[in-house]
């Protein structure tokens, strides 16, 4: 499992399924992204997309199938465990609270400690430079998410997954979905500069124009299935669109 | 920006300046109720000026004390977005708990942590059920609440607990720099409490998980282990509130705590700005809270106007604090769709 430069997957899916009750939401997903590589994954609603996020997430814990993360298996039962093995996410919802500000917001479930406190002078001076580097305009940190547009809380939820410095993954769920023209290209430089520090990510996406200008690979999900990747260079919108349809097979 | 009403586009955040900070400060409810309480003390004081002199004033405070002390523990439980009905059982049980103990050969410092330990446990259990078992916090606190009442009643036969230890009378009733220890033990614990909401992880996890709870799992935060330690330690918390006014009277009293004990924290609580919606609070809103419940007790006691019509008032101020606060959350909503 090693890319054209040799490089070893950071993070690979075998055989991934998940049921819920009778319903296979998830059939038997394979997946492997490398680090510094943009993997677009595309398919129809109810393709299983969002299912294989939430397993890579560890907000579902799959019926069957192996997963590991640069070469050690892992197994997550809560998203605090993909967190610690590298696997920084943007839910589709955003996961925001609304009536907290940007910098609590930028560091949940992860408050910078000084002694026994949280050290608030240096998650909001951390939380403006973090915003400053990646250009994203609001008045300040201490702004309550409730009052930003719906494009702002998705640059929020996306600087917030650019933040962990130990992320080896970064997963996108729909990440342009609320957003006009002038945000999406912003999102799209942000997916850049990730690649191009050497992070893989993963996206997931309806938005094919999207997917084709950001994504080394495009994988396409049906029916809980996963086809094989191909290059973005070595497909056609034409054929992505019909794999996804099922006109054709992989 | 104060002065500035236009949106001032810029790249990147600006740096947090003082002006943001007073702005945040002016937003918050707790002004409200200080000149509320000013206005209403003002009025009493005009109409009889006992009500002022410090005697009086610290009457007041010492009466609303253990109440504010059992409101602490369940701030940070409504704050995350929770509830609980039973700290009125949490406060007769661990008086009745403690005194027992102590007039039972039990060393009266021992006998208070047992007491102390039993709300505790008691918050323990609500939260098992209300996780385990995906009970509405409401419902299994309020059936703790009557399960604790009957039991206390049944374990001691109706009967009030006395006379206790005279180390553990003195706790209670003695004071410091002409101010009762009451009140000091209460400013202690309130300033624990406010820190530990405001400024410890755990606090943050809390307001997280009463903002949006799909949220902050999502993020990492243990909605079990944060639950856990809170309905705990508001058990604790309320029945050492129990235990104080068991020292205070020099008696474990059946009939001390209770509806009366749990109404007027969940006032206080409200009344404070502590959203029922969850995310949003403070213990300086929860001890402002308290405080004008008491003075309005204390204030229309003392310009003779009979109870009923401070029952009638304390009603509608809880009614328009959560109104304000619901026409808040309204006013920033319709803000964002605009």
């Amino acid at each position: 499992m090693s890319d054209a430069q040799g490089r070893a997957a950071v993070l690979t899916v075998e055989g991934a399924s998940k049921h819920f009750g009778s319903v296979a939401a998830l059939r038997a997903a394979d997946l492997e992204v490398f680090p510094g590589e943009v993997l677009g994954i595309v398919g129809d609603n109810g393709a299983g997309k969002s299912t294989l996020l939430k397993v890579l997430s560890g907000i579902h814990t799959p019926t069957d199938g192996r997963m590991t993360v640069a070469g050690a298996e892992v197994h997550f039962s809560s998203p605090a465990d993909a967190r610690r093995a590298g696997i920084s996410t943007v839910q589709q919802d955003l996961a925001l609270v609304e009536v907290l500000d940007i910098a609590t917001n930028l560091y949940l479930g992860d408050f910078p400690k000084r002694g026994l406190l949280v050290d608030r002078k240096r998650m909001e001076r951390e939380a403006t430079e973090l915003l400053r580097r990646l250009n994203v305009r609001v008045s300040s940190v201490l702004t309550p998410v409730a009052s930003l547009s719906g494009g702002q809380r998705q640059i929020i939820a996306i600087s917030r997954a650019v933040r962990l410095e130990s992320a080896r993954v970064v997963l996108l769920d729909e990440p342009t979905a609320a957003l006009g023209v002038q945000e999406t290209a912003h999102v799209g430089e942000i997916i850049d500069n990730l690649r191009d520090s050497g992070k893989a990510v993963v996206l997931i996406s309806h938005d094919m124009e999207f997917v084709f200008e950001h994504a080394d690979r495009i994988q396409v999900m049906r029916l809980g299935k996963t086809a094989r990747a191909l290059r973005v260079s070595e497909t056609s919108r034409d054929e992505i669109i019909a794999l996804i349809t099922g006109a054709k097979q992989l | 920006m104060t002065t500035d009403s236009t949106p001032v586009i810029e790249d990147g955040a600006r740096n947090v300046t003082l002006g943001d900070r007073v702005q945040e400060i002016l937003k918050r409810q707790e002004v409200t109720l200080v000149g509320v309480i000013l206005v209403f003390g003002i009025i009493i004081t005009v109409l009889n000026p006992v009500f002022a002199t410090p005697s009086n004033i610290l009457d007041l405070f010492r009466a609303t004390v253990v109440y504010f002390v059992a409101a602490c523990g369940l701030t940070l439980v409504v704050v995350a977005g929770g509830f609980d009905f039973s700290v009125g059982s949490a406060f007769t049980l661990g008086a009745i708990g403690a005194t027992w103990l102590m007039t039972h050969g039990v060393p009266w410092p021992v006998a208070a942590l047992g007491g102390v330990a039993l709300g505790f446990v008691v918050g323990l259990i609500n939260s098992v059920i209300i996780d385990r078992l995906r009970v509405p916090p409401i419902i299994t606190t309020l059936g703790m609440f009557y399960f604790i009442a009957g039991a206390v009643v049944l374990f001691t036969g109706g009967r009030d607990i006395q006379p206790l230890p005279d180390g553990f009378n003195a706790f209670g009733k003695g004071t410091l720099l002409g101010i009762p220890v009451l009140i000091w033990y209460a400013v202690a614990i309130g300033i624990i409490f406010h820190i530990v909401l405001q400024h410890t992880r755990f606090g943050y996890n809390v307001k997280a998980v009463g903002g949006n709870l799909d949220a902050a799992v999502a993020n990492g935060i243990s909605r079990v282990r944060t639950n856990a330690w809170l309905y705990a330690v508001g058990g604790a918390i309320a029945a050492l509130a129990g235990i104080l006014y068991s020292a205070r009277t020099g008696s474990g009293q059946v009939s001390a705590g209770g509806s009366t004990v749990t109404l007027t924290a969940i006032s206080a609580v409200l009344i404070g700005g502590t959203s029922l919606f969850g995310g949003v609070g403070s213990i300086a809103g929860t001890a402002l809270g308290a405080l004008l419940f008491a003075t309005i007790q204390n204030g229309l006691a003392i310009a003779s106007v009979p109870a009923q019509y401070s029952n009638m008032i304390i009603g509608a101020i809880l009614v328009i604090a959560v109104a304000v606060d619901s026409y808040r959350r309204r006013r920033s909503l319709l803000k964002l769709l605009s």
